[in-house]
């Protein structure tokens, strides 16, 4: 453990707000005029997706704190009320750059490359607006269910994340004014293409088509208004687990109930009806800092849909194709290929398929006799699930430790994994109170020297979907130490008692924490006796204040520190005599960076680390993870080539100031280096050596067949 | 190439290893399964397991078996110790565990598990061989007690069982309820008393150069400590698993300085077993204090490695064995000479003895472990004559039955003490009856069929050779022995006088003839 000065909370940030400088990095990617036209629309989309994911899992979590009355401060030194009251400020000036985006910058662009989104109603032409009436009551209308509110008709529960149409009304005949909503069907695509001739395509939203057509729900009323709204719940989601101990313990203390199915926001186009915001704000018991008025679209996702219409490709950044392997020609025995050496690779840039094969081939061969493998997020139609079952089918033992709670895709993991148990696999699902989170595969062989394990160990998840999308490294080794421990890690996940000691891995919850602490340690120690001490660590979020107080003391004894941090960051860099050594930067780009990488010097004997760990408490207290260390020559250099490329890159990299805000770095003078970019060009480069060595390492001639 | 599962069914961890036997590797493991199980505290308690316990059990061995089956493991021995042996209802629940799991689980005596555990060691190899080259004590610290074996120039010179288990001392402990600064005292308190004992009896002046600790305890975590970059607690282990006495106090020393939850988080194991691991730390360095060890060892083995080595070792599949019979001998000889017993002469009855059961092979269809017995009954054929001169035979009975020999099972030992009753005393025919008259005859009685006919057999032999040697004198050399139809035809080239053995001999001759139906026949070759 680190001194306790280095534990005061003015040295650490607010991890929600911190998360919220990360979507804002997002954000400017959408903001960014070099970007093709079309991702910046995704961006945007990816920005409005994840300040959902925000709502519903933390700042849920911070309204239960409150109502339970829990008011620890959090490692900045901030309570909940405190927290929340300051995200709402934040959340509403980023709402407002991300609709000043889509206003000034996206659609006005998007209507010069031929794309007009018709986001008002009113501006439809009669033929258009015929089309338009003729699509609502051909296919919209029969699945409404338009409601009116009144005193003996309460108000209706309006669904978490759904989108509205709320509408005030009167009778024909006279009388009060009435609500009236209707849901905007979830069923139906929400962007509603207009045929037309020419060049300009055009796009309406559902929502529009339905507010032109409200006086057909309600026949014999006058529509007053009608303006759609979204509402945000904390109702069908756990706590997050990062709070959820104290918290829980809390609560049982107070004996608060709590307030299930409470709205958190409420989005509304703005210059709504102020009669119609009140009745809103008054059902739905918001305070007005809850309330989002919207300068266009409610819920952005959308543009993710508009992304995928077809015809615009020149405005798209081009589709890489991930890059065959060079250690793994196709058509190999991937078996004998790792005998010869471990193999790193490097995801997406380079192709998942190998490890698809991996358990393919495994399935298939006669003396494989046992497969385990832990999965945590899989793609719908997994090729990895066929095998295991196959393998399973063909008499091997198969283990397969399923974790279903993985978040928002529970459902989808259950029914696979009922379909690997009918295959003959031994299915665990998941283990009391933990997230498996690691990610391995272990093989057993039955070879003519013995048993040999061949281990794949990774840093994302076995999906070969997000394989595509996001960076992350693999390891596939038959190392006897690495197997040992496997077999270990294995045993623990069935229920079985911790080795005696591990060769090579370090597993969370139980040890990998002191692993980082005492590699962070070791490198303080060597800068106090006056040796070269740096540290490169590259993760998804960094919020861990254990580590991060063992991080300051080692920059305070005088080690390097260059952090590559993504997403939180609740560290603070340029503190005098605290963190006046370390440096934090974040790479967003066009792949989702994931992979976690650990440089440690070790004066002169550096060694370095992959893991499916961040340094967060969930990942280091709450989970079963796995740290694990790469010691071949050529891969040690080539993780260290990432971890280069990742500081060198001055195009996609934000870093982190003095005053806490992310800056990209000023390129005047310089040349403009993009990480992932060159990453793509290294694997295609590599891809072509390997084949055209191949080639000139073949002992048949090639004839050619035509004279040229 | 052949893969092995040992089973080891202890009072509170069921464990699983598997090995692969081969020629360029020798014994390797490659898989170790543990589970935690308290059999233990039922047996103790109620002398009885529970159902739930019960179907623990029979859960975690099925697992095994499929585990087995996933490496297609060839053969496996299971073994229960103590929380199974002390069952009231062992032979039932062996049964059923048979037939929910398909597991044959056998039982290991005291001296048996001592045995393998020492077995155990031995599998670490040269490292082992060339340790007890010097003088070097076992000290196997259980929980209920400990063994104390002393090695010298490579063969076992004695081996003590004494009851100073951790758990039965932790018992003791908690029954006084101590202060923390207590603790070492009362442990001492408890233990020198014994110990002294020990030491005047078997320890007396002999110099132990290294001490070799196997327990449950303690041997883990520094065997951890040891393999374990930047666990950090404590200096001066050896990355062999190895300290000097310097060390075993300092880290003594250390655990007597911090509080049993530092010691946890430090030590990675539970705040419970912390007590029992100081309990195992300040034995082993009394006791390696008392022998003036200059190296405590923790060879981190357990007795899985034990039961794979005796499989290795049955089977052949691995070279360089450590002679473990050479060992038992050893035991008994040295118990002969606790009792003042003449070593010329049971020298000379053990070579008579063996020749005659070598030249019969055929005819008595015995092995390698029956010659085992042959051998030990006949070093300790005259080691009651330390209480009383008459009575030889029950006295010798009941020293052999009171003195454990490591290697040798209660059944074994019975077998042996059997035939040095027999050897002095009439031949008890009750035995093949089966458990009538239980306590009057209580050894033969317990005896089953075959080794009802062993005992015969190997009587049958000692007695003869006893005849040989009635003169106490070893007259007979070179003795040669032929089976030649329906006689044994032995021969000596002794000069000396053989009329009183020729007169006993041919006294001695009804019972062999009545056991193998062949006439033994004294022929005496004088060459001038």
């Amino acid at each position: 453990m680190a001194e306790q000065k280095f534990y005061a909370p003015e040295y650490y940030v607010n991890r929600e707000l911190s998360w919220l400088l990360f979507d804002n990095r997002v954000l400017g990617e959408a903001r960014d005029k070099n970007i093709p036209l079309f991702e910046r629309l995704k961006f945007l989309s990816i920005t409005s997706s994840n300040l959902d994911e925000f709502f519903m899992v933390r700042i849920a979590s911070l309204k239960d704190m409150i109502n339970a009355g829990f008011e620890k401060p959090d490692i900045a030194g901030m309570t909940p009320s405190e927290q929340l009251e300051k995200l709402s400020e934040e959340i509403h000036k980023l709402v407002d750059v991300q609709y000043s985006t889509y206003n000034k910058a996206l659609r006005p662009q998007l209507e010069a490359n031929g794309l007009k989104i018709i986001t008002a109603h009113e501006d439809l032409n009669e033929q258009d607006a015929a089309y338009v009436d003729k699509y609502f009551e051909e296919n919209v209308y029969p699945v409404l269910t338009p409601m009116a509110v009144d005193s003996s008709r309460p108000f209706p529960l309006i669904r978490n994340k759904s989108l509205n149409i709320g509408a005030l009304l009167k009778k024909k005949d006279g009388g009060e004014l009435e609500f009236a909503t209707v849901q905007v069907p979830s069923v139906l695509a929400r962007t509603v293409p207009i045929p037309g001739d020419g060049s300009l395509k055009k796009i309406i939203l559902l929502e529009e088509i339905i507010e032109r057509n409200m006086p057909k729900l309600f026949l014999n009323y006058h529509i007053e208004c009608a303006h759609p709204y979204r509402i945000m719940r904390n109702a069908d989601f756990t706590i997050d687990e990062d709070e959820a101990e104290d918290l829980l313990k809390e609560i049982e203390h107070q004996i608060k109930k709590r307030q299930w199915g409470e709205a958190i926001r409420l989005e509304v186009e703005a210059g709504i009806n102020k009669k119609l915001l009140k009745i809103l704000k008054k059902e739905l018991q918001l305070d007005a800092e809850n309330i989002y008025e919207i300068d266009g679209p409610l819920d952005l996702t959308v543009l993710m849909k508009v992304y995928g219409i077809e015809g615009f490709d020149h405005l798209k950044a081009p589709k890489f194709t991930p890059q065959p392997v060079p250690e793994l020609p196709e058509g190999c025995d991937i078996f004998e290929e790792i005998r010869k050496g471990d193999i790193l690779l490097h995801h997406p840039y380079q192709t998942f398929l190998p490890v698809v094969d991996f358990i393919r081939q495994a399935a298939k061969d006669p003396e494989v006799l046992a497969i385990k493998q832990t999965l945590y997020r899989v793609s719908g139609n997994s090729p990895i699930i066929a095998a295991l079952a196959q393998a399973a089918e063909n008499g091997k033992q198969v283990t397969v430790l399923v974790e279903l709670k993985a978040r928002f895709d529970e459902e989808n993991n259950i029914v696979w994994a009922k379909m690997l148990e009918k295959a003959g696999c031994h299915v665990i699902y998941g283990l009391v109170g933990l997230k498996t989170h690691s990610k391995i595969t272990l093989v057993v062989r039955r070879e003519e020297d013995g048993i040999r394990r061949y281990i794949h160990l990774g840093t994302g998840n076995y999906n070969d979907a997000t394989a595509k999308l996001y960076t992350d490294v693999g390891l596939l080794t038959c190392t006897e130490s690495i197997g040992e421990d496997a077999t270990a890690v294995f045993n623990m996940l069935s229920g079985y008692s911790e080795p005696l000691f591990w060769n090579k891995l370090s597993v969370a919850p139980l040890w990998l924490k002191n692993k980082f602490l005492y590699l962070i340690g070791r490198e303080t120690k060597h800068a106090r006796q006056g040796k070269k001490a740096h540290i490169i660590a590259k993760m998804n979020s960094l919020c861990d204040k254990d580590i991060i107080a063992a991080l300051y003391e080692a920059s305070a004894a005088g080690v390097e520190i260059d952090l590559i941090v993504r997403g939180i960051c609740c560290l603070k860099v340029g503190i005098p005599g605290i963190s006046e050594h370390i440096r934090v930067r974040s790479i967003v780009g066009n792949f989702l960076e994931h992979s976690r990488i650990f440089y440690f010097e070790n004066d002169e004997h550096n060694e370095l680390y992959c893991g499916s760990a961040d340094w967060m408490p969930r990942n280091l207290e709450r989970r079963v993870e796995i740290l694990f260390p790469v010691e071949g020559k050529k891969q040690k250099e080539t993780l260290l080539h990432i971890l280069e490329c990742q500081l060198k890159d001055n195009v996609k990299a934000s870093i982190l100031c003095n005053d806490g805000s992310y800056e990209k770095q000023d390129r005047r003078g310089r040349v403009s280096y993009n990480s992932q970019e060159s990453f793509c060009q290294e694997a295609m480069e590599a891809a072509v050596d390997a084949a055209s060595t191949e080639e000139s390492g073949s002992r048949t001639f090639i004839p050619r067949t035509s004279h040229e | 190439m052949k893969t092995f599962a040992a089973i080891d069914i202890g009072s509170f961890e069921s464990a699983m290893k598997i090995f692969e036997f081969s020629a360029k590797t020798g014994m390797k493991e490659i898989d170790c399964i543990k589970h935690s199980l308290d059999l233990g505290s039922d047996t103790y308690a109620k002398g009885k397991i529970s159902r739930d316990k019960m179907d623990d059990l029979c859960h975690t061995l099925k697992e095994f078996a499929d585990i087995m089956k996933a490496y297609k493991v060839e053969d496996y021995q299971a073994y229960g110790t103590s929380a199974i042996r002390e069952m009231e209802n062992s032979t039932i629940v062996l049964d059923q565990i048979e037939q929910r799991t398909g597991i044959k689980l056998s039982v290991l005596s005291n001296s048996e598990q001592r045995f393998l555990d020492y077995k155990s060691i031995a599998s670490k190899g040269d490292a082992f061989q060339k340790i007890i080259e010097e003088k070097t004590a076992v000290l196997d610290i259980g929980g209920g007690s400990i063994q104390v074996s002393l090695f010298d120039n490579d063969t076992l010179v004695s081996t003590q069982n004494l009851r100073l288990g951790v758990l039965r001392i932790q018992e003791y402990l908690n029954y006084v309820h101590p202060r923390n600064s207590q603790y070492e005292a009362l442990v001492e308190e408890i233990a020198m008393a014994q110990l002294a004992t020990y030491k005047k009896i078997y320890l007396k002046d002999k110099e132990i150069k290294n001490v070799i600790v196997m327990d449950d305890y303690l041997a883990p975590w520094v065997v951890k400590a040891s393999r374990m970059k930047g666990s950090g607690v404590i200096a001066g282990i050896a990355s062999d698993g190895s300290v000097t006495p310097a060390g075993l106090e300092k880290l003594l020393n250390y655990l007597k300085t911090h509080s049993a939850s530092q010691l946890a988080d430090k030590m990675d194991i539970a705040e419970e077993k912390v007590i029992l691991v100081y309990i195992s730390a300040v034995l082993t360095q009394r006791i390696a204090g008392m022998m003036g060890a200059e190296r405590i060892r923790f060879p981190g083995v357990t007795l899985c490695d034990g039961i794979a080595y005796e499989f290795a070792e049955k089977h052949k599949l691995l070279k360089n064995v450590h002679d473990f019979e050479q060992d038992i001998i050893a035991c008994a000889i040295n118990i002969n000479k606790r009792y003042m017993g003449s070593r010329k002469r049971s020298e000379n009855i053990d070579h008579i003895a063996t020749t005659i059961f070598d030249s019969m092979k055929k005819l008595h269809g015995l092995g390698k472990r029956e010659r085992l017995f042959l051998r030990i009954a006949a070093i300790l054929q005259d080691c009651g004559r330390f209480i009383s001169l008459t009575n030889i035979g029950e006295n010798s009975y009941n020293i052999i039955m009171a003195t454990e020999m490591i290697g040798l099972s209660h059944a074994e030992r019975e077998t042996v003490a059997s035939v040095v009753r027999f050897n002095h005393g009439n031949f008890d025919y009750r035995g093949q009856m089966g458990s009538e008259n239980k306590t009057v005859n209580r050894s033969s009685a317990e005896l089953d069929k075959g080794s009802y006919l062993t005992v015969a057999k190997l009587t049958a032999i000692l007695r003869l050779a006893n005849s040989l040697d009635r003169s106490h004198k070893q007259k007979l050399e070179g003795l040669k022995s032929v089976l030649k139809e329906n006689t044994l035809v032995l021969t000596t080239d002794t000069m000396e006088d053989v009329t009183l053995e020729r007169r006993y001999f041919e006294s001695g001759t009804d019972f062999f003839r009545e056991v193998f139906g062949v006439q033994p026949v004294l022929k005496q070759k004088k060459n001038f």
